[in-house]
């Protein structure tokens, strides 16, 4: 039965947040707490010669300051290498610089005061005198042999490299009718959650116990890494994520500051909190992309699509993240490449280079945008190249929807995909005939719009062949504890987490329809080790999937339960019950027999009228791993309607489309709201947000003054349609959504900025698609117009 | 980042010159300069307080003089720490050349900035830096002046 499944519920935690009663670590404050402020290196590069704390130590309301002799002998190094990246080297990290700073923002010293404000006025005091060197900041040359190094730990700059190839890329190439091609350049961003990073470390010495209130999505994790890093047993390490205000991937890397936080804790025996500011989230939060991508494309005369060959450079920090790894996102952009289609052969390249400059790592659709819009502008210039419209040339190349399972160039496995189904519903949605006509007239006013699409598959459900395999302590399971309490009333302790997207809410939706009880009667439990049991908890889309399943299976596990219980008790075959509006009712007629409420009562307080033997037991638990294909793949399409400003190259988000096929949709209204924020955080860093950094590693706009983030005025009206199908691994069917916004968006929008500029001859191929460049396009292509 | 300019002094080059190797006159020159020792003929050592839009610091550093023609040129490098709010380092060429009564002196200097100062402040730096060379080129005028006004002949 699935009364709930699929229903538009509201987000009962959203009530909360509206009141103003969330409960952040940012809000945090225990007995005894102490705030820590990170001084930080200047330069991106350099030697520490001295690092002065007297006066500093001697300013009001501090209590210790700490440099790296003192507190990383308290932290076990960590290492950003996973063991299925053959060959891949990522020097050691530890919460302070020792000798060497490797980024502008690398902490040196640790300020410990009663307050914030006392800290800060400590940390202007101290003096660090370094040597500042070259710091290794540019392109492709830093992989050159004997080119100066970004990490001298390190014995070269090249942190990973791989290649996949077909063994007939070469001869699809030699053969094709038009081969196209083009070099993309995908800027710096970064994640700019609402709340920033904030975590109270609480070590109590008198229990040897760690409490870590942490503004997390993964506390399993983490309950994992500080067991290990600070050499306790895990469990005496507890780990709080409560209402967390955005995370996006960004809030799953170990990171110098949190791991200072409980350093610190564990030295002084008292908590100590440290929250991020804005100015610190630039140049400490990761950072995302920063890929320069060569691609080219083998096309036959009629439009179909032969083969891909791309090379990806993408520039990381000095050193790998932690735990997994800087190394991730280029994986997954050459492994994504040309997704959709059938095309068969392929080559891609991936170098991953160290720099001086703030980690990259996962961010939300990690390595998607990079591999789509490659893709999706390259298809463009194929439908141009051989005459075929946008939807014409995706027809003709996406998979059939009925020749599943298949196997894609670089060998990622498809269940079941919709892409034409997909396609043709957007073809519907958008009326590009119409638009065309439009763009013509408009054309002849001076006003330039046009429309772009762009087909995508979206990585979600990862099982353990993700990260575990590389020896990451990354779990892929999840795990649920339901039981009925005595008034027949469902709790779910789970290790999915919340953060906002409706985790919570799904969850109860699923464990009602399989307890016969309304969501309202279902509370959920997430976000602690100690009360909830140990899971992969929220990241690559595996909330709803792999969280769910394990709701689901939990749940129905404590059906059986009640079934047999409630058996006993009316005496009635229990294959002969089913529960429905809160009771136990005749499975065939729907009569109701017995209440939960009065199995409740019977059980919690009345065992002893129960017959000998009957098991009054209404608490499971229940661990889900996924089984069957590695991923459950996703697809769908986006189309983006744009008009640009020849004159100031501005560029009005006039529409924004997307078709999506996320499996078994739990909740339409939160799928929906996850696409939406998802094509959001793709069109930023298509037109707006880019961590500019200057020749010498300073990141240059560094605050919410100069950084822009798109906000609702920019943003178009997002209209979006659904194509279910569910994947046949699990019962529940449901597949990830969170990513698939932010997989497509830019790509689309990339396409529609070229069709508005195709009178003109002008091509970006660079992100963000700022003013400056699509005038520096025009400029260019204005030139070479004329040209003698 | 470049900054370049010029500025006409009513005075003669050698009392130009001078007062430029001169710690009292560049001392009240300086704005926000707090302090400033010379080390040596061609060394000075200098706290001076700033404020870039939101970040105020106070930078200490050392300036040497190099590359010295008398009465025509110098180089002019320095190296400033401002704490948490980073650091400048920079090199800046002045030349004076007659000009009628008085003399014209020309800079071009290349200036970095980084940490905090770089990451809050460059949409404000260039104009800050050219704020604070023109009120140091005012000053140096103002302090210039004087004798001749108040002075006896």
């Amino acid at each position: 039965m699935t009364l709930h499944i699929g229903q538009p519920q509201r987000r009962e935690n959203a009530r909360r947040h509206l009141a103003g009663r969330g409960r952040f670590v940012s809000d945090l404050a225990l007995p005894r707490m102490l705030h820590a402020v990170f001084v930080r290196s200047p330069m991106a590069k350099g030697r520490i010669l001295d690092i002065d704390t007297e006066a500093a130590s001697l300013c009001p309301g501090v209590l210790r300051i700490f440099t790296a002799a003192d507190l990383n002998p308290r932290c076990q190094p960590w290492v950003g290498t996973l063991d299925h990246f053959a060959g891949m080297q990522s020097p050691p990290m530890n919460i302070l610089a020792e000798d060497e700073v490797l980024w502008a923002g690398h902490p040196v010293a640790m300020i410990l005061a009663h307050s914030r404000a006392e800290a800060e006025d400590a940390a202007d005091q101290v003096l660090v005198d370094i040597e500042d060197a070259e710091p290794v900041t540019g392109g492709a040359p830093v992989l050159l042999p004997g080119a100066p190094r970004a990490n001298e730990a390190a014995d070269s700059n090249l942190c990973y490299e791989t290649l996949l190839e077909t063994p007939d890329v070469d001869r699809a190439f030699a053969e094709a009718a038009h081969v196209v091609e083009a070099a993309f350049t995908f800027g710096r961003h970064t994640a700019v959650t609402l709340e920033p990073r904030a975590v109270v470390a609480d070590y109590d010495p008198a229990s040897g116990a760690l409490t870590v209130h942490h503004g997390t999505q993964t506390p399993y994790q983490f309950q994992d890494v500080y067991a290990r890093h600070f050499g306790l047993p895990e469990g005496k390490v507890r780990v709080i994520a409560p209402d967390v205000g955005g995370s996006f991937g960004m809030k799953l890397h170990v990171y110098n500051e949190e791991m200072g936080a409980v350093a610190a804790s564990l030295i002084l025996g008292r908590p100590v909190r440290y929250v991020a500011d804005r100015l610190e989230s630039f140049v400490s939060d990761i950072h995302a992309r920063d890929h320069d991508v060569h691609g080219r494309m083998a096309v036959a005369a009629d439009g179909t699509i032969l083969a891909m060959e791309v090379d990806d450079l993408t520039r990381i920090g000095a050193v790998s993240a932690y735990p997994r790894t800087s190394a991730a996102e280029g994986n997954q952009v050459i492994r994504l490449m040309g997704a959709p289609y059938r095309m068969p052969d392929y080559r891609g390249k991936l170098s991953v280079a160290f720099q001086n400059k703030v980690q990259t790592s996962q961010y939300r659709a990690v390595g998607h945008p990079i591999a789509c819009a490659v893709t999706e502008a390259l298809v463009e210039r194929a439908a141009e190249a051989t005459g075929c419209d946008p939807f014409e040339i995706r027809a003709r190349n996406l998979i059939a929807d009925d020749a599943y399972p298949h196997v894609s160039a670089t060998g990622y496995q498809f269940e079941k995909l919709s892409h034409q189904a997909c396609l043709a519903r957007l073809r519907e949605m958008m009326d590009p005939d119409a638009l065309r006509v439009e763009q013509a007239a408009l054309r002849t006013r001076g006003i330039y719009r046009g429309f772009g699409i762009a087909s995508f598959v979206e990585i979600t459900n990862p099982g353990a062949t993700f990260y575990g395999i590389g020896g990451a302590r990354i779990s892929a399971q999840d795990g649920a504890v339901v039981r009925m309490l005595p008034s027949g009333d469902i709790h779910c302790a789970i290790s999915v987490t919340e953060q906002g997207q409706g985790t919570e809410t799904i969850i109860a939706q699923v464990v009602a329809d399989q307890l016969g009880v309304a969501p309202e009667r279902v509370s959920v439990t997430t976000g602690d080790t100690a009360t909830t049991p140990s899971g992969g908890a929220n990241w690559a889309c595996r909330g709803a999937g792999i969280g769910g399943e394990t709701a689901l299976r939990a749940g129905r596990q404590l059906r059986d339960r009640i079934l047999t219980l409630a058996g006993a008790l009316v005496q009635a075959d229990p294959a002969t019950l089913r529960l429905a509006g809160g009771a136990v009712v005749d499975a065939a007629s729907g009569a109701p027999r017995i209440a939960l409420e009065e199995i409740g009562r019977i059980a919690t307080y009345r065992p002893d009228t129960l017959p000998h033997g009957v098991d009054h037991s209404l608490t499971v638990a229940h661990h889900f791993a996924p089984v069957g294909y590695p991923f459950d793949f996703t697809n769908g399409i986006q189309g983006s309607l744009v008009e640009v400003d020849t004159e100031t190259g501005l560029v009005k988000l006039l529409k924004h489309w997307v078709v999506e096929d996320c499996g078994r949709i739990i909740n339409p209204l939160l799928v929906d709201e996850q696409i939406r924020g998802g094509v959001v955080q793709g069109l930023g860093p298509a037109f707006f947000e880019e961590c500019q950094y200057d020749v010498d590693g300073q990141l240059t706009n560094g605050s919410l003054a100069d950084y822009l983030v798109p906000m609702a005025v920019e943003m178009p009206d997002i209209e979006i349609a659904h194509i279910e199908t569910p994947t046949q691994d699990t019962i529940l069917g449901a597949k990830g959504v969170g990513e698939a916004g932010t997989a497509a968006a830019g790509a689309a929008a990339m396409n529609a900025v070229n069709d508005a500029l195709r009178p003109f001859g002008a091509c970006l191929t660079q992100t963000p698609m700022t003013p400056l460049r699509i005038l520096d396009a025009l400029d260019a292509a204005l030139k070479e117009r004329t040209a003698p | 980042m470049k900054l370049e300019g010029e500025q006409f002094l009513d005075a003669d080059p050698m009392t130009v010159w001078a007062a430029l190797f001169d710690r009292e006159v560049l001392a009240a020159a300086i704005p926000g300069c707090e302090s400033l020792d010379q080390t040596s003929d061609t060394e000075f050592a200098a706290v001076v307080k700033l404020k870039v839009g939101p970040v105020s610091a106070r930078f200490k550093g050392d300036v040497v003089l190099s590359d010295i023609v008398p009465g025509h040129s110098c180089t002019l490098s320095g190296k400033g720490s401002g704490g948490i709010a980073g650091f400048a380092k920079g090199a800046a060429q002045v030349t004076l050349t007659p000009e009628g009564a008085g003399v014209r002196l020309r800079y071009d200097a290349d200036v970095a900035v980084g940490g905090k100062l770089a990451a809050l402040g460059s949409r404000l730096i260039k104009s800050t830096a050219q704020k604070l060379t023109d009120a140091f080129f005012t000053n140096l005028s103002e302090i210039l002046a004087v004798p001749e006004t108040a002075g006896p002949v």
